[in-house]
């Protein structure tokens, strides 16, 4: 029997050539959303970036100079002379990182314990930290403040440590919830178990390494909240040494950072970006996996 | 290979109990296969004995010692899991050598019996893989080699082929009874799927609502099986069931009023079910007792059809080797072979032809 083939499809006018025709203009019109979204985006990083090499006058001259001349570095050596940058980076990182540690300590007992037993007012605290993502932020201001300075905590990394960890818990803790019973179902625990580990053993051996991304995940989220944050530490924080890169770029401003000062005011901000930036990149990939993981099976 | 003891074994959990006062012995060397629907505590008795699930009362003994307190390790055996839980970051290598390592083997050592057990289930060429890059089939061979390695006096099948496909299913049933074969290790299988039970184990337990319905021979339970509920759950397709009554003569009268020559010794009036396996009834006359019936359904398999057929309101299935060239709506005679037929208390279920 001899084989025919349709002249329509042979000549690529068949009702697929249409839908090919479709797709490629769903295609274009999609990367050419994504393009004008990045722009959006990454112009002002771009202007941040470029205006750290150049001089005020060449950022204020209209119209705009988007390419420098000259990759000029004053602006990187002088900041230090109007604000201790480097001392605020530290600070800041000091405090990102601690309030990361103990959120990621912290929402990986507490998940776990929520995802593999069930106990009386479980239901109960589980609405709790629901209802805790609710309340809008701003009206944590008074109260916490209050808490704080009861404390003795007013001033001192410790107070705002505790606060960013706080904030980050119900978030950290429902995130590691769902990844705990997404990716460790509990036989894999049984296995360990009939193969000849503790439960610590267990936890250490097999729990830990399974969870890495979403620790990863609640580890960057809450160092990133914290890093980026300007209410509390300039709340909680009254000592100059002591503050961090967000509230010292804060004071630049009011210093003429807006004005006078522009290029070191960018550069400032482009070094207050770059250890978050580090951060990110070095855990991206891990990021991405502990936040998808427990979405599909 | 060890012995098993189940000595009046309770499990409660909070006021529901799933399992009441069980017991049961298994000896060394022998594949042993715990079968029922789901709920019916087969599972948990399975854990119990691994030591994953606490004893509310009893005792389980594992070759003479009671292990009721004692850790899933110290036990000494092995657990092949429904879901494979493999360790998703170690390779195949790591899997199957991680009891071995926690024992303080030698490395050399592990993977001596790494590749000896991978060899065996041809497994040998997929050792650096992670488990994510491997089929369901080979998934589930890895958790069955991290068993092997350990070299255990028990091991514990829990509904181990569930999750995967018929063919390959059939393909590690073969391989599963083949292991058992060669090793000889006491083995505890718990299976929902009656042909799993009937084609691997020595012995079946059959279990509904936590208590055992009846044990032995897979072929004795299927031909003498104690109850009705024994009776259906065996055999596909199930046994035929019909309720009817011990009439003065001694006959089975069945609900549509058909009368069949059963039950002489059985006290007049008592209510009964008639059960009869579905390849025990013919088309052709082979001596059996003979009723006229319409055929209402027709299930070409292959090598055998089955047939629905309406008898009064009863439906009976029949199965017969080959094909028919009978039509559904067609009126046929059937031969139900007497010495094959059972009858059970309709009340209690027990069989009463014993």
């Amino acid at each position: 029997m001899d084989a025919t083939v349709n002249p329509a499809v042979r000549q690529g006018q068949g009702i697929f050539s249409r839908y090919r025709r479709v797709d490629t203009i769903t295609k274009l019109t999609v990367i050419a959303a994504t393009v004008i979204a990045l722009i959006y985006i990454l112009l002002p990083i771009f202007w941040m970036l470029k205006s750290s090499f150049q001089t005020a006058a060449e950022i204020k001259q209209l119209p705009p100079k988007w390419i420098p001349d000259q990759i000029r570095l004053d602006s990187y050596q002088d900041i230090n002379l109007l604000i201790p940058i480097w001392r605020y980076i530290f600070n800041s990182i000091y405090v990102s990182a601690a309030a990361a540690l103990l959120a990621t300590l912290i929402g990986t007992s507490a998940a776990y314990v929520l995802s593999r037993f069930r106990f009386p007012g479980m239901t109960l605290i589980l609405v709790t930290i629901l209802v805790t993502q609710l309340i809008p932020p701003i009206t944590r201001v008074f109260p916490l403040y209050a808490l704080i300075q009861d404390a003795g905590l007013l001033n001192t990394y410790t107070g705002l440590i505790l606060s960013y960890a706080g904030f980050s818990l119900p978030f950290s803790i429902l995130l590691l919830k769902g990844y705990f019973e997404s990716s460790c179902p509990p036989e894999i625990e049984e296995a360990a178990l009939v193969d000849g580990c503790s439960y610590i053993s267990t936890f250490l051996r097999i729990i830990l390494p399974i969870s890495l991304p979403g620790l990863a995940a609640v580890t960057i989220f809450t160092f990133l909240n914290a890093w980026n944050d300007f209410l509390w530490a300039s709340l909680l924080l009254n000592s100059s040494e002591m503050k961090t890169i967000q509230v010292g770029i804060g004071d630049l401003t009011a210093e003429g950072g807006g004005t006078r000062y522009v290029s070191m005011f960018m550069a400032a901000c482009v070094l207050a970006t770059v250890p978050a930036l580090i951060m990110f990149i070095f855990v991206q990939r891990w990021l991405v996996s502990g936040l998808t993981s427990g979405s599909v099976k | 290979m060890s012995t098993i003891s189940v000595r009046n074994v309770t499990k409660k959990y909070g006021a529901v109990t799933a399992i009441p006062d069980l017991s049961l012995e298994v000896t060394k060397g022998e594949f042993i296969v715990l079968v029922g629907p789901s709920g019916c505590g087969k599972s948990t008795l399975l854990r119990m004995l691994a030591g994953l699930e606490s004893i509310t009362e009893g005792e389980v003994a594992i070759d003479g010692e009671v292990v009721n307190n004692m850790m899933p390790r110290q036990r000494n055996i092995a657990m092949v899991f429904q879901s494979y839980a493999l360790y998703p970051h170690m390779t195949v290598a790591g899997n199957m050598g991680f009891s071995l390592k926690l024992d303080g083997a030698d490395k050399a050592e592990v993977a001596e019996r790494v590749n000896e057990v991978a060899k065996i289930l041809a497994l040998d060429s997929l050792l650096d893989r992670k488990p994510a890059q491997l089929s369901g089939g080979q998934r589930q061979r890895v958790a069955m080699g991290r068993s092997i390695v350990r070299d255990p006096s028990v091991f514990l099948f829990d509904e181990p082929l569930s999750n995967l496909d018929a063919k390959l299913r059939v393909q590690m049933r073969a391989e599963i009874k083949s292991l058992h074969n060669r090793l000889g290790t006491t083995i505890v299988y718990v299976t929902h799927d009656q042909i799993e039970a009937m084609t691997m184990a020595d012995r079946i337990v059959v279990m509904n609502a936590g208590t055992i319905e009846q044990v032995g021979a897979p072929l004795d339970l299927y031909d003498q099986p104690a109850n009705r509920f024994v009776a259906e759950f065996l055999g596909s397709p199930s046994m035929n069931l019909i309720d009817g009554t011990i009439s003065d003569s001694g006959t089975v009268v069945l609900g549509s009023g058909l009368e069949l020559p059963l039950g002489a010794s059985l006290r007049a009036g008592a209510e009964v079910t008639l059960g009869i396996r579905p390849e025990y009834i013919s088309l052709s006359d082979t001596g059996g007792m003979k009723v006229r019936c319409m055929v209402s359904v027709i299930e070409p398999t292959g090598p055998a059809t089955i047939l629905v057929v309406e008898m009064g309101d009863e439906k009976v299935t029949i199965e017969v080797t080959g094909r028919v060239a009978h039509r559904v709506g067609d009126f046929i005679d059937i031969w139900m072979a007497k010495e094959h037929c059972h009858l059970f208390d309709t009340s209690s279920g027990i069989r009463l032809d014993q």
